[in-house]
């Protein structure tokens, strides 16, 4: 079906809610998800380390560097799908493989709401500035002729969410199913230098100590009357905060470092985690990849 | 803002994987062992300072800060925010897989092109440092918002639409970071000038 369309302008303002309905939508989940959760708000200077739960479905007992391997390329082939159906397809197989990873949903959503913002940019978008093709079906509002409603821009927009909220899905099996310290060992196994993979175990173990700190002071600030709005003023309590925040943590890095080179840090730890692999490794890695060929090809068919 | 997984074409997200991938080994290289702790705690303290929201008349920002993480850090400055983004997506549920490599090349280059800028011209005087500082902070900014825009608009003609759309949204955020960039240099002058002699080495350190 190609062509114009002429409609009613009271059209326009159902196709202009949708993008608002989507955000909102997303909101309305999280705090449901909230609900789930209890409202209490979280300690950071509980560091969170380890995942949650023990080995408790077949993706947490996969070896890190099949699972890191088959899911970086699992996910490069859904961004490469070229249409909404096998996009659609893919995230119901991801709903599927997030349900067998037992992980709390909580996490998945939260993944999602953090993309809301930007994805609802594309669905408002795409539709009214995608260039008009000569294939295409536009919806032309009654006597407003500079706006019209393309709707393989729209098409377009549902598969960019689509794939992304698919490879978001994918993220939670991938990085909640191992502790940090195997995850980033199986990273290094993989040939990422261990200079990174240390580095990073040392700053997620500061980013709490900072978060902890970062909200202490803030409480300071407010104690002391501080309100946030748009001024001048604003802007140099916010620049004073964060000028602290490097100071304080430039001091800490010194005496830090000095502790560390007392305790024998020559620029790495002894990592004492072992990988041994199973068949059992080979068949999810294959399995994986293989619905990711599968999708691929289904969706070259579809391209005709 | 970050790219979200699916928006950009894969040959697109491949090579600016590739990239990024070249820019950290790169910017590794250039931090002496001995500073690995210090790169550690820096890029917690700017992960920290990231999650800090300013209100903008009706609408609020968040600040970046990839101006003051290349002033303050150099070459590692790179590395800092490759750290960061994985760590965020791994903790905070935040961030795209696939589109990984590049979130790092539009906050990873305007924050080197940033410490290059503030090494170069920061002068003695104390007036000239708060200015440079404010121009490689709102520079930054802009700077990453145009490659946020190209990579986008990579995309095909359908996307030069949301690309402006992306470029018009980052004014405010501009003006904020160059302000928010001023009020930290001169907070720095006062309290800790040494930091803000950071040696951009280009030699080869290790």
């Amino acid at each position: 079906m190609s062509g114009t369309l002429p409609v009613s302008v009271l059209w326009l303002l159902p196709l202009l809610l949708l993008p608002l309905a989507v955000y909102s939508g997303f909101r309305m989940l999280i705090g449901i998800a909230r609900k789930e959760q209890g409202a209490e708000e979280r300690d950071w200077s509980v560091p969170q380390i380890e995942f949650e739960g023990g080995e408790i479905s077949a993706v947490h007992r996969w070896d890190v560097r099949f699972k890191l391997a088959s899911f970086l390329l699992l996910a490069f082939l859904i961004v490469s799908l070229q249409h909404p159906q096998t996009a659609g397809a893919a995230l119901l197989l991801a709903l599927v493989g997030y349900r067998l990873a037992a992980i709390p949903w909580r996490r998945g959503l939260k993944r999602l709401l953090g993309m809301a913002g930007f994805l609802s940019m594309f669905l408002l978008m795409l539709p009214l500035t995608a260039v008009q093709q000569s294939s295409d079906l536009v919806l032309v509002f009654g006597s407003i002729d500079w706006l019209n409603f393309n709707l393989r821009g729209l098409d377009l927009a549902i598969l960019i969410i689509l794939r992304a909220a698919t490879v978001a899905l994918l993220m939670e099996p991938l990085l909640a199913t191992a502790p940090l310290p195997v995850t980033l060992a199986g990273l290094a196994r993989m040939g990422v230098p261990r200079r990174l993979t240390e580095l990073l175990l040392i700053t997620h173990r500061y980013l709490y100590v900072f978060l902890h700190e970062a909200r202490r002071m803030q409480i300071g600030m407010e104690v002391r009357g501080f309100r946030k709005s748009t001024s001048l003023a604003t802007l140099r309590s916010v620049g004073n905060y964060v000028g602290m925040l490097f100071v304080r943590s430039f001091e800490r890095t010194e005496r830090v470092h000095a502790a560390m080179l007392a305790r024998g840090y020559q620029g790495h730890w002894p990592q004492p985690i072992s990988f041994n692999v199973r068949s059992g490794d080979y068949l999810k890695a294959g399995l994986v990849i293989g619905i990711g060929l599968l999708l691929v090809i289904c969706d070259q068919f579809l391209g005709g | 803002m970050h790219i979200s997984d699916g928006v950009l074409p894969t040959a697109v997200a491949l090579g600016s994987y590739a990239l990024s991938a070249g820019i950290v080994v790169w910017s590794l290289r250039r931090t002496p062992t001995d500073d690995l702790p210090k790169v550690a705690v820096m890029t917690s303290a700017f992960f920290v300072a990231s999650l800090i929201h300013l209100p903008f008349g009706p609408t609020s920002v968040h600040l970046l800060i990839p101006g003051l993480v290349g002033a303050l850090l150099g070459p590692s400055a790179f590395l800092a925010i490759a750290l960061g983004l994985v760590l965020q997506c791994l903790l905070f549920q935040f961030g795209g897989l696939t589109a990984l490599g590049a979130n790092l090349l539009l906050m990873g280059l305007p924050a080197l092109l940033a410490g290059l800028v503030f090494y170069h011209f920061k002068g003695r005087g104390k007036k000239q440092r708060i200015l440079v500082g404010a121009l490689c902070g709102g520079g930054a900014t802009l700077f990453s918002a145009l490659l946020l825009a190209l990579l986008l608009a990579s995309g095909g003609e359908d996307f030069m639409g949301v690309a402006k759309l992306a470029l018009l949204a980052h004014i405010p955020v501009v003006l904020v970071e160059a302000g928010v960039s001023a009020m930290v240099v001169s907070f720095l002058l006062k309290v800790k000038p040494e930091l803000l002699d950071i040696p951009f080495v280009l030699k080869e350190k290790l």
